[in-house]
């Protein structure tokens, strides 16, 4: 049985796919869940497993802005939410010294909006049409000012001492991604629809190849992403992403490679640059274990 | 009542009986999660039970491995008995052919009727667990109270690391021109306070690795009991055990209610008491865990005896590759406070070049005597 909820989703794969991205069934239920309760997305999973292309294409498909705040080790509230322009404050005040108008006036004119510098947070909640806010790798940011994110994520609102109180007038979509170097609170968890992103298989990870270049003629991509699998089942330190895949694609056509063979292991050995990313793993790839991955595919 | 409604009516019973059952199974939901289901299940129909479990599965889950666990559970709660009954037995049969040791979380509940419908479905292993051990003790009273005491001192004493990155604080060398000028406010525009930067402190991340088998019998529950009261002590703890596989059990051991810290590490504990694999475990911890929590802020407390049936070569380069993430590594070994001791056993021999401290500690009284060189290597 077909309900019209399935073919919702089915409907928003298809959008997906033409926005240029694979999203399994999960991945869509949670996009139509979040736009029904407007909840926050949050996406944990390895690094280069697409996290950060599901809000850019979310962003394409909503015909929306995307913005982004790219969380780091010491992120505070003023560099994700709003600061003054206190150089320029400075200077106004010297310019309206020998200004006729009140005190009122001024101070009024000194702390208007023209002297606020909006970070992503602020300009999220005051865009007139609903953007797309992504809030990158969390788990980098200190537990504080997860739990002020958590203040705004429930309400949408914002309180700027001299202007007073900034209401949402959209709520914005909040697509939340995590690399899991540090355990969220289960506050924030409790608080967001939950999506966990595996490394792709070999179908999907082969249809992704096709879109992103289709240049490539299927046989080699279907040796490469085989190639790529086999990789990934080796034990290594980083294990290769989506987007390592593509650079390693990329490599390929630029070399001329037209199929991979044990004979081309040459070849592909000055190519792993581009898929092996520390020491140890470019170790674990000696010129027979090349041939033999090669060979298989 | 036309019929309609009454099947309705069950319908919206079970689905908000579903939390419940979730809850009981180990997830974090709360008792307002039943009206965020049936306000899903009311968008996405509850005919197609894919699309639904998918929504729910977006709605109730919160980390990874509720992630995976939740499609069984729904099948289990939703779905007609005899239909999810034998993925479930498939599944035992695979536990029982020992193809994981150390994985606790077979659903071999199934079989048993009980009258309980939310009864948790992987609880009941515990009777089945051979190897298990007690873990009443691991929440008992009076001794819990020594050991935060020392805890505490600990936390308290252990040293922030300066960082390169700046903040706002109460003194420092850099002044804040933002935060001077902010504060000038009340002052009518003239700085009488002013607002300083100076580098960040953080303190270290603890990684702990509790040597669990058959040699550490008698001195692994205090090692447990010491992880859980550091946990909650401080934030930054993640805990691991390890006899011939390493399991994390910072889930289970930090939860606050000793109740179910209890049952949940009943359902990990196959494999206590076991033999031992220092340099396996450790290589398995490089490869499955080390690149997300290790880093150079970050110490790792390996507790074991040193008694170690695998290759020392491996356990010298595991801790090896360690070291060069972490920040320190430091070995607390319950043998070494006996008189005369010597790391002399093949494993501490292996271990010993690598390690910013091989200190004793068995129990309270020696470790409270190490706790300031232990301070002084962390730090």
């Amino acid at each position: 049985m077909t309900s019209s909820r399935a073919i919702e989703l089915a409907a928003l794969q298809q959008e997906l796919a033409r926005a240029g991205y694979i999203a399994e069934p999960p991945l869509a239920a949670a996009l139509l869940l979040m736009q029904d309760l407007q909840r926050p997305l949050l996406l944990e999973g390895d690094a280069g497993v697409g996290k950060t292309e599901v809000a850019k294409v979310l962003a394409t498909i909503r015909r929306t802005r995307l913005i982004r705040l790219q969380c780091y080790e010491g992120l505070d509230a003023h560099a994700a939410m709003y600061e003054w322009n206190y150089q320029r404050q400075l200077l106004a005040i010297k310019l309206l010294e020998h200004d006729e108008r009140g005190l009122q006036q001024k101070e009024q004119d000194i702390f208007s909006e023209r002297y606020l510098l909006k970070r992503p947070l602020l300009e999220a909640i005051t865009a007139e049409v609903a953007p797309v806010l992504l809030i990158d790798e969390i788990d980098r940011a200190d537990e504080a000012f997860e739990a002020y994110l958590l203040e705004l994520l429930s309400d949408f609102q914002m309180s700027i001492p001299e202007l007073g109180t900034v209401l949402a007038t959209q709520r914005p979509w909040v697509v939340i991604t995590s690399n899991g170097t540090r355990e969220l609170s289960d506050a924030l968890r409790r608080r967001c629809l939950y999506q966990y992103i595996d490394y792709p298989d070999y179908e999907k990870e082969l249809a992704i190849v096709r879109k992103k270049a289709p240049e490539v003629a299927l046989a080699l991509a279907q040796q490469i992403v085989a190639f790529v699998q086999g990789v990934r089942g080796m034990e290594l330190q980083k294990r290769p992403g989506i987007a390592e895949t593509l650079d390693w694609t990329a490599a390929l056509l630029r070399l001329g490679v037209s199929t991979l063979d044990a004979d081309g292991a040459e070849q592909i050995i000055d190519t792993l640059s581009a898929l092996i990313k520390t020491r140890d793993d470019r170790a674990a790839f000696p010129r027979e274990v090349v041939a033999r991955l090669a060979a298989a595919c | 009542m036309n019929p309609l409604s009454a099947i309705e009516a069950r319908a919206a019973e079970r689905l908000a009986g579903f939390p419940t059952f979730l809850r009981a199974n180990g997830f974090a939901v709360g008792g307002g999660d039943a009206v965020q289901v049936l306000r899903t299940a009311e968008r996405v129909g509850v005919l197609d039970a894919d699309v639904l479990r998918l929504s729910l599965q977006a709605l109730l889950c919160g980390r990874a491995d509720e992630w995976r666990r939740f499609p069984a559970l729904f099948d289990a709660w939703f779905l007609p008995a005899n239909r999810w009954q034998r993925p479930a037995r498939r599944e035992t049969e695979r536990a029982s052919s020992g193809a994981q040791p150390g994985s606790g979380g077979s659903a071999d509940g199934a079989e048993d009727a009980t009258p309980d419908p939310a009864r948790p479905r992987l609880a009941a292993s515990r009777d089945a667990v051979s190897g298990s051990a007690d873990f009443r003790t691991l929440t008992e009273r009076e001794h819990t109270i020594d050991i935060e005491a020392l805890v505490r001192r600990f936390a308290r004493q252990l040293q922030p690391i300066r960082i390169r990155r700046q903040a706002l604080s109460c003194r420092g060398r850099r002044l804040d021109l933002p935060a001077t000028i902010r504060r000038s406010i009340g002052s009518g525009g003239i700085p009488f306070e002013l607002a300083w930067r100076d580098h960040r402190r953080v303190r270290p991340r603890l990684v702990l690795l509790i040597d669990v088998s058959r040699s550490m019998a008698l001195y692994s529950f205090f090692y447990l009991r010491l992880a859980r009261a550091l946990a909650l002590a401080r934030t930054d703890v993640h805990s691991f055990i390890f006899h011939t596989g390493l399991t994390a059990v910072s889930q289970a051991l930090h939860d606050p209610d000793p109740w179910r810290a209890q049952e949940r590490l009943h359902w990990i504990a196959q494999g206590f008491a076991g033999g031992t694999r220092i340099g396996e475990c450790l290589a398995q911890f490089n490869r499955e865990h080390a690149s997300r929590l290790v880093h150079s802020r970050t110490a790792v407390v390996v507790m074991s005896d040193g008694y170690d049936t695998g290759e020392p070569r491996q356990l010298s380069q595991a801790l090896a590759q360690l070291k060069r993430r972490a920040r320190r590594i430091v070995w607390l070994n319950p043998l070494a406070q006996q008189p005369g001791y010597a790391p002399l056993s093949q494993g501490m021999q292996a271990a010993l070049p690598q390690l910013d401290l091989l200190a004793p500690g068995a129990d309270l009284a020696s470790l409270r005597a190490v706790l300031p060189r232990l301070l002084d290597a962390l730090h």
